[in-house]
């Protein structure tokens, strides 16, 4: 099969199919700063999906469970190997994408004969001193992207992009433009809006119909409804220890969102 | 990572990955036994007490090699984690080491496996890791005796109380041997060069003294401590004292329930003062009209 190039290039073409097919359906996650650091939001039925992988490193995935724990387990091994070797500092987002999660994932995507990580990744860095935080997102056939501000895992790339234009939109309108300024309760009901148009996009698929206040609203309680709870983990610069990783309790996110409660 | 043979059996175990990766350092072939060619930076004195509301973890600052006196400003005692404290004495090159590989690799098992290492899997590193450093240790360069001690909340569904302890406070004291045996101390611990000549001394306070060590206040423990290395910096060169004229403190930390504190330099300082006079012996004559 290799051996024609068309062939190669079909089956490559099906392997995207498939992909996009397999992960259409994900609750998108939703990464963005807010004043003490950056917010990472999505919902689950049930397990965790936020994970600390560093000091100041989150991860978030879409996708096959396995294949997910898989690529986590992955950038912790070479995140503590980096510390071990070198220091802490030397753990940085940018190696951890370019030289182990980006190749890790472009392999196994061009392995034709074997299955590819099922997978979307986020995973977002920040700055323990200053206020910058870094966001990358990694796609099953191993192209990564950074982002400034914030970034959007969606089951489409065109609902992540509806998502990410909505964030920016938001930010500017409510900090004038500085995005690190936003209260955490802020952060999370913008977080909460945005999820639920990145969802909205992916459910219309092609037909692009008008995403108002209303069908936001309705989508967000729909998701309490069926089954699914918020998610929600802070890499907070205020915390007075080495792991910046902080898991949202229930009650905080109950506080943020009460405003969309039916 | 291989993907036919995903490694289960390694997960979250932070050496093994290092061994397969090539990181951990070879165990060096053993040489005939005899005097060691190199000399070696060594000579402490550590020690670890219960006090009322924790453990205190406390150490010398001075790093000899030989008559040497090679630095006055080590930090032998080591946060590992929030409840973990490890205190170093014997070669500092092979102690530092192993304290980075136990940091590093409890964290590794908290991110990848989503759970604390349980206090008897942290112990067990910790042997693994003394026992890894032993051909150093024949060889006579690289011998690690550490003191971990650590704080564990005492848990409803549990009757674990820290052995012969009065069950106030739930500080834990271990030490090691060179081949990696660990001990739990019941109230106190000292290991280093300076450890035979007071370890008598805090045998005798703990049983005869006004109050057993466990049930002291944080003062009362720190101004025992403090006493302590002064009389191991007096009789054993190898431990270094107070010496006010260029701010050498030794250096103490506490694990209580609120966790890991460093006891600040200007608390031991105004301490030196209320209840040690005049500094320490060697530092004495430097530090006159103070």
């Amino acid at each position: 099969m290799l051996d024609e190039p068309y062939r190669w290039v079909e089956a490559i073409r099906n392997r995207r199919e498939y992909l996009e097919d397999q992960l259409k359906s994900a609750s998108p996650v939703v990464a963005c700063g807010y004043e003490n650091g950056l917010l990472l939001l999505t919902t689950t039925p049930g397990q965790r999906k936020l994970f600390e992988i560093y000091n100041q490193v989150a991860f978030a995935a879409i996708g096959h469970p396995a294949d997910i724990e898989k690529l986590r387990k992955a950038i912790i091994d070479i995140a503590h190997v980096e510390a071990f070797n070198f220091s802490a500092r030397d753990v940085s987002l940018q190696r951890l994408v370019n030289f182990g999660l980006g190749p890790l994932m472009k392999t196994a995507f061009d392995e034709i004969f074997r299955s590819p990580y099922i997978a979307r990744v986020l995973v977002a860095e920040l700055d323990p001193r200053e206020s910058r935080e870094t966001f990358y997102t990694i796609d099953a056939d191993g192209s990564f992207g950074n982002t400034a501000g914030a970034a959007v895992l969606g089951g489409t790339a065109q609902s992540a992009d509806a998502a990410l234009a909505r964030q920016r939109k938001e930010v500017a309108d409510s900090s004038g433009g500085d995005l690190a300024d936003i209260p955490l309760e802020q952060a999370l009901q913008q977080a909460m809006e945005c999820w639920a148009v990145a969802r909205l996009t992916a459910a219309a698929g092609e037909e692009n119909g008008e995403i108002d206040a209303g069908r936001i609203k309705a989508c967000i309680q729909e998701m309490g409804g069926g089954g699914q709870r918020v998610e929600a983990a802070v890499l907070d610069r205020s915390l007075p220890k080495k792991t910046k990783f902080r898991l949202l309790s229930a009650e905080e996110l109950e506080t943020a969102l009460a405003p969309y409660h039916p | 990572m291989d993907r036919e043979h995903p490694n289960i059996s390694g997960s979250g175990d932070f050496l093994s990955l290092l061994r397969e990766q090539g990181h951990l350092p070879q165990p060096t072939p053993l040489r005939s036994a005899g005097a060691p060619a190199v000399e070696i930076t060594e000579g402490t004195t550590i020690l670890a007490l219960r006090f009322r509301d924790g453990v205190m973890v406390a150490g010398d600052r001075r790093a000899t090699m030989g008559n040497t006196v090679v630095y006055d400003r080590a930090d032998k005692v080591l946060s590992i984690d929030d409840c973990s404290i490890m205190a170093l004495s014997g070669s500092p090159a092979n102690a530092y080491e192993i304290a980075r590989m136990l940091e590093i690799s409890f964290q590794h098992y908290r991110r990848s496996q989503l759970q604390e290492m349980s206090l008897d899997g942290k112990l067990r590193t910790l042997s693994r890791l003394i026992r890894e450093n032993l051909p150093m240790a024949l060889q006579g360069i690289g011998a690690v005796v550490p003191i971990y001690a650590t704080y564990e909340e005492p848990r409803a569904d549990t009757y674990a109380r820290p052995v012969g302890g009065t069950g106030e406070g739930a500080g834990k004291i271990y030490f090691y041997d060179v081949l990696g045996a660990q001990f739990e101390s019941v109230d106190f611990c000292t290991t280093g060069s300076g450890s035979p000549i007071i370890r008598g001394a805090l045998y005798y306070l703990d049983r005869w003294g006004s109050l057993p060590l466990a049930k002291m206040t944080r003062e009362e423990s720190l101004e025992l401590i403090l006493k302590m290395l002064e009389t191991a910096a007096e009789f054993d060169t190898a431990t270094g004292g107070y010496k006010p004229i260029s701010r050498i403190f030794p250096q103490i930390m506490s694990i209580t329930a609120s966790g890991i504190t460093n006891v600040p330099e200007i608390e031991l300082e105004l301490l030196y003062q209320a209840h040690l006079p005049g500094g320490s012996p060697e530092g004495n004559s430097e530090g006159k009209g103070e």
